[in-house]
């Protein structure tokens, strides 16, 4: 097994799977919750710089991934915090703002490398074939957590909140808690893909983490379908992969990406997953026809 | 994709009957930003590169085989350029690469090209860990220090400047010769009076200005890009400030006269190109680059042609595709190429003089040349 | 004295803030859309001012011809892509929008990838006044800022037009009531906020002599802080706003502030695009509804 992939193949599907994670932990607080997220990246740096620095200084990979979790969240409980003061549109700006302030303080600090970034860190000793396999299995278990809650009373919860927020409050369901609930739990998984995107790489700085990124997540999410975890998991896995097979997409990426964003919004704002209801449709009306 | 590619192949091996040497052309992986903020200055290296490939191939190529370049856009990012770096070292399959890209970039595809024991060469890229990622990396431009080094005492020795005002992009090219810089200043009798940074995006300096113009400085030690330093340099005239600007390699392009007009006229810079170089090779390469650009050469395209050619030179003496070989070849290297004699050290950082370029009439002349060996001399470990 | 040079220089560049950041608050206050193409339209005016200027010698020509190549570049925007989406919920708006930024920056690469400048560059003088050297084209941006805002102000205050105008954006359904042609005052107001905001991109090309395709990148963000921080849809939070950030960001950039035996210094412990966006969270931590509540 280990002979049939070449480092690129397993680089390319270890990226994949931690595209994976990212997407749908934003899932979790834009699709099933209605929230949207303009910084998602700077919470995958949170991540990424924490297991970074803490496996400088000798922590063990797995202690520093929880922390990296762990603080992640942390600051997602703080714009959780912030999404139930402000408005609608003043949470996507200050979103956005979180990934400016990330990268804004993170280069003009010498102990996180400032602009040069971290490198020259240690690397879990599991081998990248060893590696790949962890970050698939991770990203199961990330679609396997968002299939439970989705279909927990949790879920249904989320779901009115985000289809109307104040008939959800009149029912008697306390939606801050909720909210924070989902803003905590997509930050940390987002800390989880940052630590696991860090350690498959040998270099991270501010700028990995910045708005582009962000969007980038957010145009999976969207291009998939919010909301759909089927449709989220295959937008990631083809929007990772798709720059990097095809040269010309890969030239053309930021195009493509910025195109994509707006041509579904423009024409199937349920993304894939609402191509695939509409397709459902139309084929069961034919048959209902005939039949 | 790659059927297609397979069906190209098999087709044009079918018309010509010199199809078969396809599959013995030597492939020299080659990354640099084609897009994104940094992509006028990979444009200039890939036509650097292409350049060299089509002068040594015109020659009869490398032991009888033809150079070809597999080329990939990182658009100056760590996170393309490693699985570039993967890609060129597993799919492509190349003999050896060369980073025609900025520092950050050529970091995270430096420890990968280590890692598979594939040698790697850094065209112009200046951080000083990008060769410590191991025997397989080498540099062909000066590390930041050293060129930041060169800075001081142009300033202070050169100049005879002595209250310097330090403008610095935030970013490890900025800072990387700014430590260089300041290493040194004391010695030549430099005297920092202020310094202030600015983030890559800025474009307008208005504020900063304000401040230097109290400051009263003799010189301005200006580190940036011909994007960031020309829209600077113009400003800093047009508010009045006269003191002579220092800039370095990252101005090292026609662009930056153009952005900054006027304004450039005076400016000095400390680079690896000499516009007025009497050498044959130099030369050669001038002219050669801007008959096929279409415009004037640059430090970067400099040095991704001179790379090729310290590449060519040592598939030559190693005479064989072993990547050991290759290596051991490449650190034995002496080439005389468009940037000067390259050989290299321990750490296979290249010890060469500073030249010191000045804007006059709208063109870049000779200024003048630092030489001194314990300066310049790069880290060996 | 350098206090004033730096207080000077930062409502100058509020004055820049200021052109972008009414058509971004006139497209909030009519449509309740974050309009972030809008700062693609900064570079398109960028471009057109330069090419136009390098094709004809007339700066005068090349102005109006990025006022008026933006402002119908905007109202295009406004038909294609947010008319047909209005009715479903603001996020499908908010990323439509980013994603035809990132795309038009992109185009604007097909057409320069590095990006124009002036081959003589027009507006170059300079002013000598109060000690300070000022650059002419500093200056006049802040003049026309004020004589294009100002003018917009007592249009929408004096004339029938804008009565209909201010209507609209506080009481549309009303305003269509008596007979006001909303869809017409949409197309005006994206017409306007346009082509300020060519106009903005065109005094900055002056300054810089580089307009790229991502010129509009650090605008963008920066304007869509300033229209939270004033409120959202309120034109005087908005006008206060940008001036309050230039002067902030001029400060924070190059002073440090003595606090006890420490100095603080803001520009060692974030760059200057961070500040905006650090203002306006302490900002909405004290005051949810942003400085200033649309009356």
């Amino acid at each position: 097994m280990e002979d049939l992939l070449n480092a690129y193949d397993m680089s390319l599907i270890r990226t994949a799977a931690v595209m994976v994670i990212m997407a749908l932990s934003l899932n979790l607080i834009t699709g099933f919750c209605g929230q949207i997220s303009l910084g998602h990246a700077a919470f995958m740096g949170v991540g990424a710089y924490t297991s970074v620095v803490l496996s400088i200084n000798g922590v063990d990979f797995i202690l520093g991934t929880l922390a990296g979790m762990a603080l992640a969240g942390i600051l997602g409980i703080l714009v959780g915090l912030t999404s139930l003061r402000v408005r609608h549109d003043f949470l996507a700006i200050t979103t956005m703002g979180i990934v400016f302030l990330f990268s804004g303080i993170v280069e003009q600090s010498s102990f996180l490398g400032d602009t040069d970034g971290l490198s020259g860190y240690p690397h879990p000793a599991y081998g990248d074939f060893a590696y790949m396999v962890m970050t698939i299995l991770l990203a199961i278990a990330v679609m396997l957590l968002s299939i439970y809650i989705r279909r927990s009373w949790m879920g249904a919860t989320f779901k009115s909140i985000g289809d109307d927020e104040d008939t959800a409050r009149i029912l008697g369901i306390d939606v801050s808690l909720y909210k924070l609930a989902a803003f905590v739990m997509g930050t940390s998984l987002a800390g989880l893909a940052g630590s696991l995107y860090a350690h498959q790489t040998t270099i991270i700085q501010a700028e990995n983490f910045g708005f582009i990124e962000s969007i980038t997540v957010l145009s999976m999410v969207v291009f998939g379908g919010v909301g759909s975890i089927a449709g989220v998991t295959v937008a990631a896995i083809v929007l990772t992969l798709l720059p990097l097979w095809s040269q010309f997409i890969g030239d053309y990426k930021l195009l493509f990406y910025g195109g994509l964003l707006f041509l579904m919004m423009r024409f199937a704002p349920y993304g894939l997953a609402g191509i695939v209801v509409r397709l459902q449709r139309l084929v069961f009306r034919r048959t209902g026809d005939t039949g | 994709m790659r059927t297609k590619l397979l069906f190209a192949g098999v087709l044009s091996a079918g018309i010509f009957a010199a199809g078969m040497a396809q599959a013995q052309n030597i492939k020299i992986g080659f990354h640099a930003p084609l897009t994104g903020f940094a992509a006028a200055d990979g444009k200039s290296a890939v036509l650097g590169a292409q350049l060299a490939v089509e002068q040594i191939n015109a020659k009869g190529g490398v032991n009888g085989k033809k150079l070809q370049l597999v080329i990939y856009d990182d658009q100056a990012s760590p996170k393309n350029s490693a699985p570039i770096a993967n890609k060129l070292i597993s799919q492509d399959k190349v003999a050896l690469a060369i980073s025609g890209s900025y520092s950050g970039a050529t970091r995270a595809a430096a420890g990968v090209f280590q890692k598979a024991k594939v040698p790697y060469i850094a065209a112009y890229a200046v951080h000083p860990s990008i060769t410590k990622a191991g025997p397989y990396v080498f540099r062909t431009s000066f590390v930041g220090e050293v060129q930041g080094r060169a800075g001081a005492k142009l300033v202070g020795d050169i100049l005879k400047k002595r209250r310097v005002v330090l403008i610095t992009l935030k970013n490890d090219f900025g800072r990387s010769l700014v430590r260089g810089f300041k290493e040194k200043a004391a010695a030549y009798g430099v005297k920092i009076v202020s310094e202030y940074e600015y983030s890559i995006k800025n474009r307008q300096f208005g504020p900063i200005i304000a401040k230097v113009k109290a400051d009263k400085p003799d010189a301005i030690y200006a580190t940036g890009y011909f994007f960031t330093a020309g829209p600077l340099v113009r400003q800093l005239r047009a508010a009045g400030v006269k003191a002579v600007v220092i800039g370095q390699e990252g101005y090292d392009s026609q662009k930056f006269i153009k952005i900054a007009g006027k304004a450039a006229e005076g400016v000095v810079i400390t680079t690896s190109l000499n516009r007025d170089s009497k050498r044959a090779v130099t030369l050669g390469f001038i002219k050669a680059f801007e008959k096929k650009a279409g415009y004037k050469a640059d430090m970067v395209a400099a040095t991704t042609h001179t790379a090729i050619y310290v590449a060519a030179a040592a598939l030559k003496a190693a005479g064989s595709m072993d990547p050991a070989a290759i290596r051991a070849a490449i650190a034995k290297t002496t080439v005389n190429a468009a940037t000067g004699q390259i050989s290299f050290n321990s750490l296979g950082e290249v010890q060469k003089s500073v030249l010191v370029q000045v804007v006059r009439n709208g063109n870049w002349h000779f200024h003048s040349k630092i030489d001194d060996k314990m300066l310049l001399a790069p880290p060996t470990k | 004295m350098t206090e004033l040079a730096l207080l000077v220089q930062g409502l100058l560049d509020g004055s820049i803030y200021a052109l972008i950041a009414v058509g971004l608050t006139l497209v909030y206050g009519l449509l309740r859309i974050l309009h972030v193409a809008h700062a693609a339209l900064f570079t398109l005016g960028g471009y057109v001012g330069v090419v136009v200027t390098n094709e004809t010698g007339s700066f005068i020509l090349a102005l109006v011809a990025a006022m008026i190549v933006a402002g119908i570049a905007g109202m295009i925007i406004y038909r294609l892509v947010y008319q047909p989406i209005l009715h479903l919920p603001p996020y499908v708006a908010l990323i439509a929008s980013i994603g035809l930024f990132i795309a038009m920056q992109e185009g604007f690469r097909f057409y320069d990838e590095q990006g124009v400048s002036y081959v003589n560059p027009p507006v170059q003088g300079t002013l000598e006044l109060a000690g300070q050297t000022l650059q002419l084209a500093k200056i006049v941006t802040f003049f026309v800022a004020i004589i294009l805002i100002g003018g917009l102000g007592l249009l929408a205050a004096k004339t029938r037009t804008g009565v209909a105008w201010r209507a609209t954006v506080t009481m549309p359904a009303m305003a269509e009531s008596f007979g006001i042609n909303i869809i017409q005052v949409r197309y005006i107001n994206f017409f306007i906020g346009s082509a300020l905001a060519a106009v903005a991109g065109v005094m900055v090309s002056l300054t810089t002599n580089l307009v790229e395709p991502t010129s509009g990148d650090v605008w963008s963000y920066k304007a869509l802080a300033i229209i939270v921080l004033g409120g959202l849809g309120s034109m005087r939070g908005t006008l206060i706003a940008c001036f309050a950030l230039g002067v902030l960001e001029a400060f924070a950039t190059t002073t440090c502030v003595p606090l006890g035996n420490i100095q603080i210094c803001l520009g060692e412990i974030m760059n200057r695009d961070a500040i905006a966006f650090a203002f306006l969270v302490i900002v909405l931590m004290i005051r949810p509804q942003g400085l200033f509540v649309r009356a």
